[in-house]
């Protein structure tokens, strides 16, 4: 009888070792994928966007920083690769309704949008321009930028939480998201592809809490 | 024999968390969630029947022994293999696995060590309590394998989804393979009280 209480002690306190474990890990059972926890610590405590140099696809560079900050608009931000064919053609789509969104609103000096390229290597200036002509980017809403450093890549995605694993046929897959972030830089609130309209309202939220 | 087996398999295991070796689990999910995983708990139960002595509850005065004590029927033993599976079979664990060494580290160990308290727990363990956590556990991962091979959220951002729906859909067959291996045991457990009631009438 007495192993049994000790059996039975040993058991319960694996259990709830193993328990508080399971709980720590999933973030009180709320969060079970790296996403979800990605986008619970941005909106605890809001990331700092790196300043790396960007080039747009008219060849002009500027540090991210300054591009971000230059009209004081919130930013909704995006990664891509224009070489890309299926999945972030809807990313493109998504993008694309939101431009029209914002036009619509009269939004253009609150809220932009930033399409960043997580392909430095291919996507130089031409292939930027190709890629803002196919998705009918307006200038002055939609922005698209390119890594001049092609080693600045990993930080970047790093600094987001964005993670890229190639897929078949050449492709890449990451996790794709609506990332704001505000124009001092500050990566505030990480939405999900569907919440278009949660992210602009969201946005212009922001944009007329910094406004002056 | 049992020994050499033990070290091949934990050396193996092990092979797949270094270069060169790693690239397959970072790549793929199977290589990962189906190979690595199983190899290792598979170890641990090897190595447990290779060292009683400190492994098992084989022999007086062992470690194994001692520790035995408090894993009457297999509870403590199963509850710990069950908890260390659970916690590798979150997503996200997965993941920090292939991106933090750290982690990956500690799912090594972990899961070696569910090994050897599976292999424990099934020695001390009566068939009512092997079926209560083979009845959970076994449904659990078929369960999970299920979700990941039907849904298209993609759960692991280590891994395209095209990864994570052959590894849902191995996890499935994998558990439906174990459910196999324990209702084989089950017969074989059986068959000494068949024979001795047999011998009695």
């Amino acid at each position: 009888m007495r192993g049994l209480l000790a059996s039975f002690c040993a058991c319960l306190l694996v259990l709830g070792l193993g328990l508080a474990a399971l709980f720590h890990a999933t973030e009180g059972g709320t969060a079970y994928t790296t996403e979800t926890l990605r986008r619970s610590a941005v909106a605890r405590a809001p990331v700092a966007v790196p300043n790396f140099l960007v080039v747009d696809a008219t060849g002009q560079q500027q540090p991210l920083r300054q591009l971000l900050q230059q009209d004081q608009r919130v930013w909704i931000v995006d990664f891509v690769y224009t070489r890309c064919v299926t999945l972030c053609l809807a990313l493109g789509t998504i993008f694309q309704q939101l431009q029209q969104q914002i036009v619509d609103q009269g939004l253009q000096q609150q809220v932009g949008l930033l399409s960043i390229s997580f392909d430095p290597e291919s996507d130089r200036p031409p292939a930027l321009a190709d890629y803002a002509k196919r998705m009918r980017m307006q200038e002055g809403v939609w922005r698209l930028v390119s890594l001049q450093q092609p080693a600045d890549r990993r930080r970047l995605l790093d600094s987001f939480g964005i993670m890229v694993v190639p897929a078949p046929l050449g492709e890449f897959e990451h996790n794709a998201a609506l990332h704001l972030v505000t124009a001092d830089g500050q990566l505030v609130q990480i939405l999900d592809l569907a919440a278009g309209e949660q992210a602009l309202k969201a946005a212009a939220a922001l944009a007329a809490l910094s406004a002056p | 024999m049992i020994k050499a087996l033990a070290a091949v398999l934990t050396l193996a295991a092990l092979l797949l968390s270094l270069p060169p070796g790693r690239a397959l689990i970072e790549q793929s999910m199977v290589w990962h969630m189906l190979v690595q995983m199983p190899l290792l708990v598979l170890a641990g139960f090897c190595a447990s029947m290779a060292w009683p002595r400190v492994l098992g509850s084989g022999l007086r005065n062992g470690l194994g022994s001692g520790l035995s004590r408090f894993n009457r029927y297999g509870l403590t033993g199963f509850m710990l293999a069950q908890c260390i599976t659970a916690y590798w079979m979150i997503p996200a664990m997965v993941d920090r696995a292939v991106v933090l060494p750290s982690a990956d580290a500690f799912k090594l160990l972990g899961l070696w060590l569910s090994g050897v308290a599976l292999r424990q727990s099934f020695l001390q363990a009566p068939l009512a309590v092997q079926l209560f956590f083979v009845g959970y556990g076994l449904p659990m991962m078929a369960w999970l394998g299920f979700y990941m091979a039907n849904t298209n959220l993609r759960l692991c951002n280590a891994y395209s989804l095209e990864s994570q729906l052959r590894a849902g859909q191995g996890l499935v067959l994998l558990a439906i393979a174990l459910g196999l291996v324990w209702a084989a045991s089950v017969r074989e457990q059986l068959l000494p009280a068949a024979r001795s009631t047999l011998g009695q009438q």
